[in-house]
This record gives C-alpha cells, sequence and structure tokens, in this order.
C-alpha cells in the first residue's frame, strides 16, 4: 500500500488539503491504521499549540483572485493603449508581451499556490496556562507542564501571579495530600 | 545516570526509566526518597514531537526530629532551551520524626523528537517547614513565604473550625462544612494565561482600543499595609502592566506585599483574577513609606472559553511579610465580606477539610481538627 506523505498527512490533519487531495487521503485512511494514527497525534499535536489555530486571518483565495483579476486589468489596458495597426498585425501578442504575460501569469499562480498552504507559525514567546488537565508553561514546539491526573475540574483551584506563574490547588485523589503545583514562565 | 538514551526516547511509545529522572536532596536534608516508580510513565512519538507523561509516586520520610508541616519540591526541565520550571508543593502537612508520606509528581513535556539524549527532569528540595515554623532548604522559589502563609492560614482555619465545633457542637460545624462546600462550589474561575511582556493572544476583543482602567480596594483595618491608588492597561479581555501604590501603616519594615485581584466582565460578573506580588526581591518598604508594585506582564482572561472583557478591577491585600520573616494574612472577618465570599477560593487547609468531611464524615473530620 503507498502512504501519504507526512507533509499530505499534516495538512490533511489541519483540513487544510484541496477537495481532490482531502477526497483522495480520507479514502486512504478509512483503510490505513498507521497512517489514521499518524493524522490523530498530529491533531493532537494541533490541540496542544493552539498557536497554529491563531493564524491571522488572510483570505489567500480572495488575494489571489484579485491577483488574477489585476493581472488581466493590466493586459487590458496595455491592449488599449496599442496602437490600432500593431493590433491589426497581432491579433493576440507579439512574442515578447506573450512572454510577459504569461510569465505574469504563472508567477501569479505560483505565489497563489504556495500562499494556499499553511506554515505553522510558533510562537516563540514562552507563555504559562492552564490546561483541562494541568498548568502548561509552552514556547513554540515545545511545552513543559506539571499536571493533576484524577482531579476533577471543579475541585482544581487555579491562582495566577503577575509576576508570570499560573498554579493549581487540588487534593490528591491517591495520597489525600493537598497538592500545590506552579509553573513559571521564566 | 541522569542520561536517557536517545534511542529509549525516539521509539513510537517507550517506558521511561527511573534514571530519567534526578533527585537531589543535601546530604544534611530532613527528607528523604524512601521509594518510587515511573509508575505508567511513557514516551510517544506524536507526529514531529516526542511526548513524555511522567507519573512518578513517591515516598518520603521526615529524618528530622521534628514534626514537618509543609516540603516545596522544585522541579526542572534538565533541556536548557525548554526553560521549563515548576514547583510542586505539599501544605498541610503532620509528619512526625521517622514517619513516611506519599506524594506525586505528575509531568507532562513536549519536545521535538529530532532532539537526542540528555536527562529529562530534576527534582530538587526547595524547601521544608516545620511546626514550629523554623524552615530547612535553599528557598530559591520564596518556599519559605510560601508555605509559611499556607501554615498561617491552615492555623486560622482550623482555629475557626475549632470554635465553631466548640461553639454550635457537631451540627454546627457540619452546616459549616455545607456552606464551605457551597461557596467553593459557586467559585467562578477564569482561564487566564500569563505572558511576561507584550500581548498574551491575539483575539477579536483586543480589537478594543488600550484604556487605562483603576483599582478600588477593599480595605482590611487590622492590615499593616494600605493600598493608596493603582491602574493596569485593559484591551478587551487583556490586561497589563498592573500598579499598585502601598504604604506601609505598620511599625515594622515589610519585605514583600501581595495584593489580590479581582476583575468583573460587563455585566458585573466577578473572579478572582489572580494576585500582584512587590517585584522587587530586595524590597524594604519602612513603616509610614510608600512604595509601588508593578509588574511587566500581559494577563489574558476568559471563561467556559469565551474572553472576559474586564470592565472594573478591585484589590485587597492578600499577604504581607515582615522583614523579621513574619507573615501578616487576612483573617476570617476580612474574608467575610460579600464580594471575596463569592469569588475567592478557600484556603488550602479549608478544602482540605472539607475533602476529609467528605470522605470520612463528621467524625473524621472532628478527628483530624483534634489532632492539633
Amino acid at each position: 500500500m503507498r502512504h501519504p506523505s507526512q507533509e499530505i498527512l499534516a495538512l490533511h490533519a489541519g483540513g487544510d488539503l484541496g477537495w481532490l487531495e482531502r477526497w483522495k487521503t480520507a479514502r486512504h485512511l478509512s483503510g490505513c491504521d498507521v497512517c489514521r494514527d499518524e493524522v490523530s497525534a498530529y491533531q493532537e499535536v494541533r490541540e496542544v499549540l493552539p498557536e497554529l489555530n491563531q493564524m491571522p486571518e488572510v483570505p489567500w483565495n480572495r488575494l489571489a483572485a484579485e491577483m488574477r483579476a489585476n493581472i488581466r486589468l493590466g493586459l487590458a489596458a496595455g491592449e488599449c493603449v496599442r496602437p490600432g495597426d500593431q493590433i491589426q498585425e497581432s491579433p493576440l501578442f507579439s512574442g515578447a508581451r506573450a512572454v510577459v504575460a504569461f510569465a505574469g501569469v504563472f508567477a501569479m499562480l505560483l505565489a497563489a499556490a504556495v500562499l494556499e498552504r499553511p506554515v505553522p507559525v510558533h510562537a516563540s514567546e514562552p507563555m504559562v496556562q492552564a490546561t483541562d488537565t494541568g498548568i502548561q508553561r509552552r514556547s513554540g514546539d515545545r511545552a513543559f507542564g506539571l499536571m493533576h491526573p484524577g482531579a476533577q475540574a471543579q475541585d482544581v483551584t487555579y491562582t495566577v501571579g503577575a509576576q508570570g506563574t499560573v498554579g493549581a490547588r487540588y487534593v490528591d485523589s491517591e495520597t489525600g495530600a493537598i497538592t500545590m503545583t506552579k509553573v513559571y514562565v521564566e | 545516570m541522569m542520561l536517557l538514551g536517545a534511542t529509549t526516547l525516539t521509539a513510537q511509545d517507550a517506558a521511561i526509566p527511573q534514571a530519567a529522572v534526578s533527585f537531589n536532596l543535601p546530604p544534611n536534608s530532613p527528607l528523604s526518597v524512601s521509594g518510587f516508580t515511573m509508575a505508567d510513565s511513557r514516551a510517544t512519538a506524536r507526529g514531529a514531537a516526542l511526548a513524555l507523561d511522567l507519573h512518578m509516586p513517591l515516598t518520603l520520610r521526615n529524618d528530622s526530629g521534628k514534626r514537618i508541616h509543609g516540603v516545596t519540591l522544585r522541579v526542572v526541565s534538565q533541556e536548557v532551551t525548554l526553560g521549563g520550571k515548576g514547583s510542586v508543593t505539599y501544605p498541610s502537612l503532620n509528619v512526625g520524626p521517622g514517619e513516611t508520606f506519599p506524594v506525586r509528581i505528575d509531568m507532562q513535556l513536549m519536545r521535538p523528537s529530532q532532539i537526542t539524549g540528555g536527562p529529562l527532569v530534576q527534582v530538587d528540595l526547595d524547601g521544608v517547614l516545620f511546626q514550629d515554623l523554623s524552615f530547612f532548604g535553599p528557598d530559591r522559589l520564596n518556599s519559605k513565604r510560601t508555605l509559611t502563609a499556607c501554615e498561617m492560614e491552615a492555623q486560622r482555619d482550623r482555629e475557626h473550625f475549632k470554635r465553631v465545633l466548640a461553639a454550635t457542637g457537631p451540627n454546627g460545624l457540619q452546616n459549616e462544612m455545607f456552606e464551605s462546600m457551597a461557596r467553593q462550589g459557586a467559585v467562578s474561575q477564569l482561564v487566564v494565561s500569563v505572558k511576561r511582556t507584550g500581548r498574551a493572544v491575539t483575539s477579536a476583543a483586543t480589537a478594543n482600543s488600550e484604556r487605562t482602567a483603576e483599582f478600588a480596594f477593599l480595605q482590611f483595618p487590622d492590615s499593616p499595609i494600605e493600598p493608596m491608588k493603582g491602574s493596569a492597561q485593559i484591551s478587551g479581555n487583556e490586561a497589563h502592566a498592573p500598579r499598585i501604590e502601598v504604604r506601609n501603616k505598620s511599625g515594622k519594615p515589610v519585605k514583600y506585599v501581595e495584593m489580590g485581584w479581582i476583575v468583573s466582565d460587563p455585566s458585573g460578573k466577578q473572579y478572582m483574577a489572580g494576585s500582584l506580588p512587590s517585584a522587587d526581591a530586595d524590597l524594604v518598604l519602612p513603616p509610614g513609606k510608600t512604595a509601588r508594585l508593578l509588574q511587566e506582564t500581559t494577563l489574558n482572561f476568559s471563561a467556559k472559553g469565551q474572553p472576559v472583557n474586564v470592565q472594573k478591577m478591585v484589590g485587597f491585600v492578600n499577604q504581607v511579610e515582615f522583614e523579621d520573616g513574619k507573615i501578616w494574612v487576612p483573617n476570617r472577618q476580612n474574608l467575610d465580606n460579600a464580594v471575596l465570599l463569592k469569588v475567592l477560593p478557600p484556603s488550602a487547609e479549608e478544602q482540605r477539610l472539607t475533602d476529609i468531611y467528605r470522605k470520612r464524615g463528621l467524625q473524621g473530620l472532628i478527628s483530624e481538627l483534634n489532632k492539633y
């Protein structure tokens, strides 16, 4: 069985594939446990690193459409100022103009293709925050957390220090001891 | 011994050996580790990252001749570039000489899988507080102050419940437990993220223009510190650069002040946002003098997945440490305030006592109170 590349799986996990590629990948995943696990792992990483979901909203499709429209407008304007005899002599494009126009369209399509693909943006500045299961310091693709497994969410008291700490306090279900964890942003 | 081979960690899903964790206790430590396991600690490859779940049940032994009332362990990720640092504190202990007690450390690390080798975690003893309020340890995380404040709150709350028991009997104590549990259940908690500088995270709510919001203050008559004025920069659900000017109205020099910080949203709902401690480690505030508490951090508030826009702010004195090491915490009368009762979680000791009541009933609670 030929597996999709890691890049395709990662993009699929984020819902960033085109419809055809998405359909092909989904069809493969329906019969491949290994790739399904990979996609799940990517999705978990995305949950752990929510900065990935906080990319600025850029309307790439609209941007590409506007670029296409601007190029067409430029070409049309060029046609308007062209002398009439030249139009009759060359109903389409002259060789040099055609090369420039096609190069422009190609560059635009290439840029649109590149821009369509999301590039992960990692927040490098460390941040501390409470999660469902603990307190975590995140910096880019790294994380350090002190967890409180077994403690019910409503029984955990969170404390925040404006100097850059987040703490959790709970009764450990196994030891019965009050436990206070604290994670430092620096 | 501390080094963990890369081969172990790059596996898809592998157990983490005990050698991945190093315990550093000084030779004259009043505590020793009499046993620990890595339980079901696992290293799991997740795409391009490696997730390490560490579960460490420990048994600690009191090797000193005094009763231990609190312990703080410092937990540091050994990967220098990660910079993960945390602490695990066990207040409200009552461990006699030679006795052992169980604790747990549960951690999660996430790092790129291509990083090979290197130790994982180092656990150091940061401090031990004894019954007589003497302290042992390097105190790099200010454990002495934290544990002493917890002990002061514990003594205050145990005395309160003992007085209730003496005045109103078991039924009165039971009612007090009901009220405490109802308060704990009613407190709404914010999800707060903290960044040292700049904005915490972007959100639609931060599109609003920034404004300066002034603190209002709850005044406690017996507080050694009087808050004068304060403000923070507010932008939607973000607050940054909080600062409060305080005056020492006691007769003793003060070296640490911590203000509690309450915020309310546009609907008037109030939340405990956090605390604002004095930043200067060398602060000495003589009697009658003023000082400014300020932190160059940004706090981002949300609740139930929605941003909580900050409308108003209230501050109150939460903790004061004098130069001689003595700690002041608000008394029960101070805390019996309509605003604080709604937002302030109970102390660690009150949380422990209500947990004992839930699990062992009224007689269990009375028996626990009688130990002190």
